[in-house]
């Protein structure tokens, strides 16, 4: 470092944490947020699943997909066969299915079966064909979602204690069944889950108040 | 980052204005700018669910399997945790008749095996990969050749205790005109069964009911650490050994040997004799209980010391006194010795009571006389085929290099080896057998119960059960789980006749683990012969200025099967406490004449031309005259742990390059008379002048103070609170500390309204077997650090057992204590932690959060009871499939952060939601540690302190509870109970010790 003078090595390093600065304070004013604070992360997902019409208009319980959550830790992702249970027979929207009716009706044949194309790419991820018959060609695979939530692995949350004691999914996940898209509505930051413990603000079916740990191996261990 | 630090780091030094030191400020200052600002940006992480979901997952939630443990052939029955498809833990299955809960070290290691990278993918033809295909080809073809020919065809195995496995290999060696099978253990207890024959008329193992024993009376054999099912007799030991309530029996034993074994070291009593000096014990109790029950003694009785001939006459006299309800059991492996305690057993009246042979244990079958003659065949060129299974010959017999020039010979060679070992390396065909949880197996290791084994995970290896293959070889091409139901519906279910439905009597036992069924049992009812068997002689005494050899098993590697298993490398002997090496005891006198120090290279010689060259121990409680070296060690492959450990500068590796895990003592190993020996009485010893520095987990060794602290006084320090049984009837808190009033600076403002969770345990039950070191490694994700970071005083294990010896009155005596966080209501270390990362919660605990620590390690210094342990590096799990087995609930701990036991917080956790979402409040029993869990000596109470009814409540309030360094005012969570022994002296142990210094280590 001999080839540097002092004067000039400060200089250099002064307009770097300058720089360094204000690139950290523009972020910081524009979204001011911890790391790993994914709030708002909203990720495109293999397979353009609505929960807004599931959830939302359907009115699907989510426990009707998401069983886990009042059993385990994980709340999990629906297996493929849950999925199938209806899109076996359901294979395209009500509309479309309809037109076509009209359709064939009007032209006097028996009308085609429709495939959403969204559906189809859950068909072909399961290694069935267009006529929902099992294909060699294809490899069941599963279907590859982008996931949504997640915690640091030193956190631990379970969702049956969560669900069990009446906690809605919506305190944490927001309104899914308002989104057509799922994005993270809460921070999910220790301040949001200590808030609740400190007041869950619950009231137990046997009438006593929900109480909540505040202790660091409630999560962490 | 931390790189560019030490670049700029060094660079800086010359410049003189521009301090290093402000340098790093800014620097850090711009550093840790840019990196907040960069971390918006989420990382896609995939979640891919199942097509179909089994029935049995829920993702997150873990299930259980019943199933047979085969780390040994005892056959403990075990339960295995399962998360998401993959077994993580294996724990004791407390509804198994033989093993009621209790799983020793090597079964709860045992899961490690299964995601062994270096097992077997695939068959071997001369060893290169192969297709089952063409190795089934091969092996036919000269089957049929050796068939037309009339050619010798034999099996040499292990113990087989799998009736299925069983049937098959009669089978399929009845097809032959000349097929044999032969079974032999490693670790040989033949002697016991050919005693029986010649005794009984029935060559038998009996089963040993150590709970009915008033008396028992150990020759040598270490039956709480290593001796055929350990984890059955420690059961059966404990529960004749009960303080607790009102069934309160205590009974005697007494150790005679030469070593001191883990056995020896909870004995009563223990006399130390050199090997050729048990022979003549046992000659003179046999003599001394003859003429109490007014029979003519057999043999001349041997002129003895004094002071031995009155301990003995003692001892004759409560065997006396006990009979029926004494037990004398002897793991010499020497016929007429063994012969001679069924006679002393029969003396008692033992038989019938505290030893069965209607429903004997077929743990052990090995017949070395049949061993001999097949290896004379092998070595006269006669066997045309040899299948070996579930033993390595060519390391664990005697003269492995004829034996290996012999079986080069032999036409056609297999082995079902799960990995290249010594034996399978010679083999033309090896044919990799599955892990024990990756199959279907039963087993019957005692008359009228027999167990199952079934798969917990598909097969990560390409492998086919021995079963399998002889079905394919015998034309039928069946699966495992079929040849095994087959079985058990043609022999199994008809005898138990209860059921009336095969698939539910099927269901119900695959569904339990086991099924107690009607024993095959011989009717055998006295003695046959009550003469002695002619090789009944005493031997020559030890020559003058030689020594004698002991060869033993290792409480950790057994015979050597578990030499690839990192979790046992580490686990430290608990008589010892070394780990990763074996080396040859010594007695610490004898090693002061000879100048040999500990880690000394020494060379063992014996009049055979053997020679071993192996570090030395010096070793308290070893007779004068003995050397003993532990069996198990210097495995083929074990070069792989070269590896296993931090990387950085003054690293040194585990095994030196070239080099393997200690040294096989088998080559030592002899035939003498017909039968395998494990003592030789003329070896001698020579220093070589090298040094092989031995890894410890424990240097500190004493109960009395160091002169420099105790002033010379020789106090003992009051850590382990002992008295004997008499004082102990008289006055329960007999051997108590003086209690003293202890001010506290604190003021006493914790409340624990809910629970408060505490632990005891109890001294008198431990017996040190190091069960529950391996169950918290398994539990708590746990790292192997290596035998240098042990050496550095850097294990990881958050339980550890301190092993404590003490000599009074010139006998020595030993005491195992485990030692964890002990969760301080007034924690020290607490206070010192700048950053609140270990703080009490409000049910007692002592927290440490990972996430928080900083790694200042003022918590550790500050611990009096040096139970925090820090992650100094990154440690690799020395496999990558290693992974596999970690617990999904327990942070894997990084570089720089403390850890220490947490009471198995997870489980609390889990316990707490599982009771809650039932609507219920929790029971007691429902928590239970995983040291708890696993323990065969029952010796761990954990339960809520809160709860009045609690066992742990209960047990507090015993005269026997105790707390370590209580009179620091730390108030530990965790209580220890009076270790209570049967000795002579009624006064209570520790009596002068109230100026003893709470100084640890």
């Amino acid at each position: 470092m001999k080839f540097l003078n002092n004067r000039l090595l400060s200089v250099i390093l002064g307009v770097a944490v300058l720089l360094a600065m204000s690139v950290f304070l523009t972020s910081f004013m524009v979204n001011m947020r911890l790391p790993d604070n994914h709030q708002g992360f909203e990720p495109v997902q293999p397979i353009a699943y609505s929960h807004l019409l599931h959830a939302g208009e359907l009115g699907i319980s989510c426990l009707h997909c998401h069983t886990g959550a009042e059993k385990g830790r994980t709340a999990g992702i629906p297996s493929t066969n849950v999925c199938m249970n209806c899109h076996k027979h359901v294979t395209a929207p009500i509309l479309s299915v309809r037109a076509e009716d009209e359709q064939a009706a009007k032209e006097n044949r028996p009308p085609r079966r429709i495939f959403s194309p969204e559906l189809r790419k859950l068909y072909a991820t399961t290694g069935l064909d267009d006529e929902l018959k099992p294909d060699s060609s294809r490899t069941a695979s599963g279907v590859a979602w982008v996931r949504v939530h997640s915690l640091p692995s030193f956190v631990y949350f379970n969702h049956s204690a969560h669900v069990n004691a009446g906690v809605l999914c919506q305190t944490c996940h927001g309104n899914v069944e308002t989104m057509e898209r799922v994005r993270q509505v809460s921070s999910l930051s220790m301040g949001s889950c200590v808030n609740c413990h400190r007041d869950p603000g619950l009231t137990a079916s046997t009438g006593r108040k929900v109480t909540a740990s505040t202790d660091c191996v409630v999560c962490h261990h | 980052m931390s790189h560019e630090h030490h670049d700029h780091d060094e660079a800086m030094e010359p410049v003189q204005e521009f301090s290093r030191r402000s340098f790093l400020k800014l620097a850090g200052f711009s550093f840790a700018g840019t990196a907040l600002a960069g971390c918006q940006q989420s990382n896609l992480e995939n979640a891919i669910p199942y097509l179909l979901r089994p029935e049995e997952i829920t993702p997150g939630v873990p299930y259980w399997f019943a199933s047979t443990c085969r780390a040994c052939s005892a056959g403990c029955g075990v339960l295995v945790k399962n998360r998401d498809g993959r077994p993580i833990k294996i724990e004791g299955n407390p509804a198994h008749p033989v093993s009621r809960g209790g799983l020793c070290a090597i079964g709860q290691a045992a899961i490690v095996s299964l995601y062994d990278s270096q097992r077997l993918n695939g068959p071997l033809l001369k060893g290169s990969p192969s297709t089952w295909d063409q190795v089934d080809a091969e092996v036919m073809t000269e089957l049929a050749a050796i068939k037309n020919s009339g050619g010798a065809v034999r099996f040499l195995t292990g113990s087989v205790t799998s009736p299925t496995t069983r049937g098959l290999i009669g089978r399929f060696l009845a097809s032959f005109k000349d097929g044999r099978h032969g079974e032999y253990d490693p670790v040989s207890s033949s002697a016991i069964l050919d005693a029986h024959q010649y005794t009984h008329g029935s060559r038998l193992l009996p089963r040993f009911r150590f709970e009915q024993a008033e008396t028992i009376v150990s020759l040598d054999a270490d039956f709480l650490g290593t001796w055929i099912s350990p984890v059955e007799f420690t059961k059966g030991y404990r529960a004749g050994r009960s303080l607790e309530g009102s069934g309160q029996k205590f009974s005697h034993h007494t150790q005679i040997e030469s070593r001191l074994s883990l056995t020896g070291s909870n004995a009563d009593e223990r006399i130390i004799v050199s090997p050729d000096e048990v022979a003549l014990v046992t000659s003179r109790l046999v003599a001394l209980v003859s003429s109490r029950a007014g029979r003519s003694a057999h043999s001349v009785s041997p002129n003895l010391a004094e002071h031995l001939e009155n301990r003995l006459t003692g001892i004759a006299d409560r065997l006396w006194q006990t009979r029926g309800r004494s037990l004398i059991v002897c793991g010499t492996n020497d016929l007429g010795l063994q012969v001679q305690v069924n006679l002393l057993n029969d003396l008692l009246g033992n038989y019938g009571k505290t030893i069965d042979v209607e429903n004997p244990s077929y743990q052990c079958r090995g017949d070395d006389g049949e061993l001999t003659r097949l290896i004379d065949e092998i070595q006269s060129g006669s066997v045309q085929a040899l299948f070996v299974e579930g033993v390595n010959p060519l390391y664990d017999l005697p003269d492995s290099t004829a034996l290996k020039e012999a079986f080069s010979r032999i036409r056609l060679m297999v082995s079902f080896a799960e990995r290249v070992d010594e034996t399978s390396e010679t083999a033309r065909v090896v044919m990799p057998q599955p892990h024990e949880l990756e199959r279907w197996n039963d087993a019957e290791t005692v008359a009228g119960i027999v167990s199952l084994s079934q798969p917990t995970i598909q097969p990560l290896r390409d492998t086919r059960t021995l079963g399998e293959s002889l079905s394919v070889w015998l034309g039928e091409r069946h699966g495992a789980y079929d040849l095994i139901r087959q079985e058990w519906e043609r022999s199994v279910f008809r005898r138990r006749n209860q059921e009336r439905s095969f698939t539910a009597f099927w269901n119900k036992t695959l569904h339990d683990g086991f099924v107690e069924v009607e024993g095959q049992g011989v009717k055998v009812k006295s003695l046959k012969r009550d003469a002695l068997h002619p090789r009944s002689s005493s031997p020559k005494p030890v020559a003058e200025g030689a020594f004698a050899l002991v060869l033993h098993s290792s409480l950790t590697m057994l015979d050597g099967r578990h030499a690839h298993n990192p979790w046992l490398q580490e686990l430290a002997d608990p008589v010892t406490k070394i780990v990763w090496d074996n080396y040859v005891s010594i007695s610490e006198t004898v090693a002061a004449n000879l100048g040999i120090g500990e880690g000394d290279v020494v060379t063992i010689q014996t009049e055979e031309k053997g020679r071993l060259e192996l570090p030395a121990h010096l070793q308290p409680g070893q007779h004068d005259r003995v050397l003993s070296i532990a069996l198990g060690y210097g495995r083929k492959g074990t070069d792989r742990f070269i590896d296993v450990g931090p990387k950085w500068l003054q690293a040194k590796p585990t095994v030196a390059p070239g080099e393997l895990v200690g040294v096989n003592a088998a080559t030592l190993l002899r035939f003498e008379n017909g039968e395998l020996a494990y003592t030789n009485l003329s070896v001698t010893i020579a220093k070589t002048g090298r040094k092989h520095p031995l890894a410890s987990t424990q240097e500190y060794h004493s109960l009395t103070n160091p002169d420099l602290l105790g002033g010379g006084t020789g106090e003992r320090r009051p850590i382990i609170q002992q008295t004997s049984f008499a004082a102990y009837a008289k006055d329960p808190s007999a051997g108590s500390f003086r209690k003293h009033e202890i001010e506290s600076l604190w003021p006493d403002d914790h409340q624990y309204d809910g629970h408060r969770w505490g632990m005891a345990i109890d001294l008198s039950a431990c017996t040190g077997c190091s069960a529950c070191v391996i169950g918290c490694q398994a539990e708590n994700n746990i790292p192997v650090v290596g035998k240098d970071e042990v050496g550095r005083n850097r294990e990881l294990q958050w339980l550890r057992i301190d092993r404590y010896y003490d000599n009074e009155n010139g006998e020595l005596s030993v005491s195992h204590q485990p030692m964890m966080c002990q969760h301080c209501g007034n924690a020290p270390c607490e206070t010192v932690c700048p950053v609140l990362a270990t703080v009490h919660d409000s049910e007692g605990l002592n927290q440490q959060i990972y996430n928080r620590c900083v790694g200042t390690r003022y918590c550790a210094n500050n611990c009096p009871y040096k139970v925090r342990h820090f992650n100094w590096f990154e440690y690799p799990r020395g496999d990558e499939l290693h992974r596999m087995v970690l617990n999904p609930d327990v942070t894997v701990r990084e570089r720089g952060v403390m850890e220490k036991c947490s009471f198995c917080v997870q489980r609390i956790q889990l316990a707490k939601i599982e009771a809650k979402n039932e609507g219920r409040s929790l029971r007691d029993g429902d928590i239970q540690p995983a040291c708890q869990q696993s323990c065969p000596a029952d010796a761990i109470t954990f339960g809520d302190m809160n709860d009045p009814e609690s066992r742990i409540s209960r047990a507090m309030t015993e005269p026997r509870f105790y707390r370590v360094l209580e009179e620091l005012g730390v108030r530990p969570s965790i209580g220890y109970m009076t270790l209570v022994r049967d000795t002579e002296d009624s006064e209570s142990r520790p009596s002068a010790n109230e100026k003893g210094a709470g100084i640890h280590g």
